[in-house]
């Protein structure tokens, strides 16, 4: 697993290439090694379908669905009704309110911070206060 | 309307009351929930096709915690794991305890955890499915949260849905659960082993089962010993 994720990250430091890259593959790799990790994040009992991976310290809001296949590095925060499948978050990274992720990787330290959004097959980075801001890239 | 509003609506959505709203957003509520209950059922609707699409037979399991449902599904799974590929999808609170007695008799399985919410929906399902090769299956089980009241909010596709008692739970257990009586394919009386040390009276459980639903095929049976766990699975067309 930790593998496919360092591929990962190198993947999308290239952010401009990742349209022609092997995310896809990668992800699909990393997915079917995911094994379960759910005991140690801080919140409020969301809802997961296995399998769902976290590192410590995960925070997690109110009325949250999280899996299947999906990964989560460490510090990171998922804020209320979060909704991901087949995604993988790496650390440091804030989630906004009603965020729908499905096939998405969210790039460390990135600070979504703003509500709403819905995409898929996605790689998301950097800081954000508004969806105008927003740093994305389909592949 | 406003994120306050939102709110609220998503809160009373959550304890499923409509007389906890304000006169003035009533009758969003109930839009609400009526498009809630559609989305479940057209979603149950795509779930159940893509189940006859693959020739799998599937299965819903209510029950009160306790009455033996995974039980039952071990009996099952260790009988049929070498003719048939399983999938079992468990759902709990929290915790996969029924997953990983289950995954002992060659049955692959999926443990979603509800967290707050104390049934599984079709949204659930269909998560799961859409993100598995259906070609690898013949028969889908899908164990619901433990208790007799939330499940029957929401169907989820499968082809019959069995609702599991017990004679430990009392012989009022039946009328006291008319509506998911009402929706299930067939009834089992489990930990009949039990009967006579209990005092339970198991016909008035059948007489009121066939009462609420006529069409029902009631049968009981001991997981623990194995009795009738063959004509349970005969009745499932297994």
């Amino acid at each position: 697993m930790k593998e496919e994720l360092i591929k990962i990250e190198e993947l999308i430091g290239n952010f401009d290439d990742i349209e022609k890259s092997d995310i896809k593959d990668l992800m699909q790799r990393l997915f079917s090694k995911l094994g379960n990790r759910l005991e140690n994040y801080v919140g409020d009992y969301p809802t997961f379908i296995e399998p769902v991976y976290l590192e410590d310290n995960v925070k997690i809001g109110d009325d949250v669905l999280i899996g299947p296949n999906v990964y989560i590095g460490a510090n990171s925060e998922i804020q209320d009704y979060v909704e991901m499948s087949n995604t993988i978050i790496f650390e440091n990274v804030i989630i906004g309110e009603n965020f729908k992720l499905e096939n998405c990787v969210v790039a460390k330290n990135s600070s979504l911070k703003f509500k709403n959004l819905d995409v898929k097959n996605s790689v998301l980075i950097g800081e954000a206060n508004s969806i105008d801001e927003l740093q994305s890239k389909q592949f | 309307m406003s994120d306050k509003e939102e709110r609220e609506i998503s809160r009373i959505k959550e304890v499923e009351s409509t007389n906890l709203a304000r006169a003035e957003i009533r009758d969003e509520v109930i839009e609400t929930k009526k498009a809630v209950e559609k989305d479940n059922e057209l979603l149950a609707n795509r779930v159940h096709q893509k189940f006859k699409d693959y020739n799998i037979k599937s299965f819903d399991i209510v029950g009160a915690i306790g009455a033996g449902k995974t039980a039952l599904l071990e009996k099952i799974a260790e009988k049929l794991s070498s003719q048939y590929r399983i999938l079992v999808i468990c759902g709990d609170i929290t915790t996969r305890v029924d997953a990983d007695r289950i995954e002992k008799y060659k049955a692959e399985t999926v443990q979603i955890n509800t967290g707050r919410e104390c049934a599984l929906n079709a949204y659930h399902i269909h998560q799961i499915i859409k993100n598995k090769d259906l070609n690898n299956y013949d028969l889908v089980f899908i164990e619901n949260v433990g208790n007799l009241i939330c499940p029957s909010d929401f169907i989820l596709g499968t082809d019959k849905r069995l609702i599991v008692v017990s004679t430990t739970e009392g012989e009022w257990v039946v009328e006291k659960h008319p509506l998911l009586f009402k929706m299930s394919d067939i009834a089992v009386i489990n930990k009949i082993d039990l009967k006579e040390r209990l005092g339970t009276d198991v016909d008035k459980m059948i007489s009121d089962a066939k009462k609420i639903n006529p069409k029902i095929e009631v049968i009981t049976t001991s997981a623990k010993t194995g009795e009738n766990i063959e004509k349970l699975m005969n009745l499932m067309g297994l």
